[in-house]
């Protein structure tokens, strides 16, 4: 019985730990693509050019891989995200004095929005696409109508727009900021009770309801913290915009979306990594910058990067481990029937 | 059956994406365009007869060349006349400008301005519809250029209605479309806007025509360049255009560049891919450039912008990203948009790369990026711009207002140009918005208003 287990075990290990490899080895495809054709990509300034959107697209994705774990999506991310921009410029009202009230003013705002999301979604359980885009449409026209209570374009406060355009250690605060939040993310998940339980729910939502674990609950808190992040990231857009305007978080639906699916995240919910959901933005930031440094045109940008999204759903997560799984069972299976095994072998393995 | 309605509704994101930018590559552009005869020759714009006399000839249209000099001076710089047509329509159009507003036409500049209708209270019959691609809540150039339009209406006691639409720059050419054919709906007499989505307007302005509804653009607002497939022709598909010779203006920024920079490496910045605007001073620019200037981001081909920026602030650093990674010594750049230049200079400083030895040539001035430039003080460091033009969205009105009275219009009204170095005292910390324009007619006290906060 040992004998005939072991190999699927060991598969259905390998399954679980290289659901997120492709990523990995995205990157590693990148820098060898980089440095025959886009050297200068793989040098300080291309990196310096990186790190903070590859950590603005990474803190996003970050809040929407949490939603995607629960089982969900969320297109609201745009309008939470201009708001969150936005609101650095009205209530900073171009003062240094008013930089942290604009950061919580952002803060709040989004977790409100997150909240209005999680109730319609995990209480009432109301399409989750549906729910955050008609969501995200009112956030963007509540910004629109705010932003004619303020100058539109207006600058947010010199020291915030300063600070962002620091170092810290050589590198933008804004990719600390990010790295930070995935180490919590990933401490919370891996050692906490509240993360194990999250991912459990996410993963299997009736079982947990059965064992008595607050399903409801676990997807409203998802869909607020989701905002929160999406708002620091709006916070942090507006710093590097300068001027950010009333549209500036619209080309931020996709490009999260991309970076959790990239990283391997079930979109069935539960599984998920922070660090290669991180990784994954910061990939998708480099390809960017590798095709511009290329001197792609524009039109070709869209198609690569398009390909790229298609490829990575293609082989992250399981599905091609899970394919190898297959045949590897599908090639053992004739000796096992005819030693009459099979049904003992492969009972339970999954 | 979740995950594949998920990855199914992925699918269609991606496709959305994928077809909004493949619309706007081809709906502004078309292979086999070779030059842009209609932006580059000035005798494009024969005038007729009875709009080429001065003064006199005009009152017939109810119209005065009797525009304040100042005035002239602020909207356009120093610059000299254009052809006796198109120069006649625009000393008319500011002529209209020189407003000692009382305090009723200033509310309801602002009731218009901020409506999608209104009524003008003069009793007029005329109703007049302005579709802009983008809006007052998106962006301050646009906003005070529909002021501008507004205010010029205000100025014809004929126009009794005031219909306003904008798209927002909304990606998908229908939304843009369906705001033209709204106004056409809605029994406009006539159409002045700016077709953002260039070629993909064509249909709906073409309803327009057909429909007895003149259209005018402004701001060199091409729907479609006239060598571009799918384009309309000015004069003969629309109205008219009002707008810079577009050759010439990417001859002056050419000129600026070689002069200011000299040797090294210069890059060129558009808007939205292919569009009629940066295609047709970038052509003319790279012709023109010195052979001591390497342009570090040609485009693909002929028909092809490069650097573009789509005018919208979060796509400009990933543009200034890629070139500076490549070519962090980058000498010179020519751009439309000042307000895009003091977005992408951020990146310098994110990447830590000196702002000397730069020089700028750029056609809008916007006072954010002039007074960023006083503080620098970096003598090294030079701008040169030509002119906001907010005031061009005037001229469309009074051309659509006199070829309703039977004036013959020229297909392209030429406003001209004159490059001028950025001084300290372009940088007025009184103004009321850094944003907004040095060269816009707007009164200050209307734009005290409209950007009060």
């Amino acid at each position: 019985m040992t004998v005939t287990r072991a190999p699927s075990s060991v598969l259905t290990s390998f399954v679980i730990a290289s659901r997120y490899l492709p990523v990995y080895m995205a990157i590693l495809l990148l820098v060898i693509v980089a440095s025959i054709w886009a050297p200068e990509a793989l040098g300080g300034v291309g990196l310096s050019a990186i790190a903070p959107y590859g950590a603005l697209l990474g803190i996003t994705a970050l809040g929407q891989m949490l939603v995607i774990m629960t089982g969900g999506i969320d297109l609201s991310v745009p309008g939470t995200l201009t708001m969150a921009a936005v609101l650095m410029v009205g209530v900073g009202q171009q003062s240094d004095d008013r930089i942290g009230a604009a950061i919580l003013a952002a803060i709040g705002v989004a977790a409100l929005i997150g909240l209005i999301n999680g109730i319609l979604i995990g209480g009432l359980k109301l399409n989750a696409l549906i729910v955050t885009l008609a969501v995200g449409q009112v956030a963007l026209g509540a910004v629109n109508r705010y932003g004619r209570t303020i100058s539109v374009q207006s600058p947010v406060p010199t020291g915030w727009s300063t600070w962002v355009s620091t170092r810290i250690i050589g590198v933008s605060p804004l990719f600390w900021i990010g790295v930070v939040i995935t180490l919590l993310l990933v401490v919370a998940f891996r050692y906490t009770t509240v993360g194990r339980r999250f991912q459990v729910v996410g993963a299997n939502p009736v079982a947990s309801r059965v064992v008595g674990l607050r399903v409801n609950l676990n997807q409203i808190a998802a869909y607020v913290v989701a905002a929160m992040l999406y708002a620091i990231a709006g916070v942090a857009l507006a710093g590097l915009l300068r001027i950010p305007g009333v549209s500036s978080g619209l080309p931020y639906l996709l490009g999260p979306i991309a970076a959790v699916v990239i990283g391997g995240a079930s979109l069935t919910g539960g599984l998920a990594s922070p660090l290669s959901t991180f990784a994954a933005a910061i990939f998708l930031t480099g390809l960017n910058l590798v095709m511009r440094v290329m001197g792609l045109p524009t039109s070709l940008q869209f198609v690569v990067f398009g390909l790229v999204i298609i490829g990575g759903m293609l082989v992250s997560g399981d599905r091609i481990i899970k394919g190898v799984e297959q045949v590897f069972r599908e090639r053992r299976r004739p000796n096992r029937i005819e030693r009459g095994t099979i049904k003992s072998s492969f009972d339970g393995t999954g | 059956m979740k995950r594949t309605t998920i990855i199914g509704v992925l699918t269609v994101l991606a496709l959305v994406v994928a077809a909004c930018s493949d619309t706007a590559s081809t709906t502004t552009a078309g292979p086999g365009t070779t030059a842009s005869p209609g932006t580059t020759a000035a005798p494009a714009t024969t005038a007729a007869p009875s709009t080429t006399a001065v003064g006199g000839v005009l009152s017939e249209y109810g119209e005065s060349t009797d525009a304040d000099p100042d005035l002239v001076e602020k909207a356009l710089g120093p610059v000299e006349p254009s052809d006796e047509a198109s120069w006649n329509i625009i000393l008319a159009s500011i002529a209209r400008a020189s407003q000692d507003l009382d305090q009723a036409t200033i509310d309801k500049a602002l009731e218009c301005w901020a409506s999608q209708e209104c009524d003008t209270g003069s009793g007029g019959d005329l109703v007049m519809g302005y579709a802009d691609g983008g809006g007052n809540d998106v962006n301050v150039w646009r906003s005070v250029s529909h002021m501008e339009a507004v205010l010029q209406a205000l100025t014809y006691p004929e126009i009794g209605t005031i219909v306003s639409t904008a798209a927002n720059f909304d990606q998908d050419p229908a939304v843009h479309v369906n705001q033209v054919r709204f106004l056409i709906q809605r029994g406009v007499d006539f159409i002045v806007g700016y077709p953002d989505v260039g070629v993909a307007l064509a249909e709906a302005v073409g309803e327009a025509e057909a429909a007895g509804i003149p259209y005018a653009s402004f701001s060199a607002g091409y729907v479609g360049l006239p060598d571009q497939e799918g384009a309309l022709i000015p004069g003969e598909d629309y109205l008219t255009v009002v707008g810079e010779d577009l050759c010439a203006l990417g001859e002056s920024f050419a000129e600026i560049l070689n002069t200011g920079v000299g040797t090294g490496e210069v890059a060129l910045l558009g808007g939205t891919p292919n569009n009629a605007l940066s295609l047709g001073w970038q052509r003319c620019t790279i012709g023109a450039l010195g052979d001591g200037l390497e342009l570090v981001n040609p485009p693909a081909n002929e028909n092809s912008t490069t650097g573009d920026t789509y005018w919208f602030p979060p796509a400009i650093p990933p543009v200034f990203n890629g070139l500076l990674t490549a070519n962090p010594g980058i000498r010179g750049y020519a751009y439309e948009y000042a307000d895009g230049i003091y977005i992408g200079l951020g990146t310098y400083q994110e990447l830590e790369i000196p702002v000397e030895n730069l020089t700028l040539a750029l056609r809008t001035d916007e006072q954010t990026l002039f007074c960023d430039w006083a503080e620098r003080n970096e003598p090294t460091y030079n701008i040169w711009y030509s002119a906001g033009g907010n005031f061009q969205s005037r001229t469309g009105v009074t051309a659509a207002m006199m070829s309703l009275k039977g004036a013959e219009i020229p297909a392209t009204v030429i406003v001209p140009h004159v490059m001028r170095q950025v001084t300290p005292e372009n940088c007025d910390p009184n103004r009321v918005d850094p944003l907004v324009s040095g060269t816009s007619l707007v009164p200050d006290d209307v734009l005290a208003l409209m950007f009060a906060g």
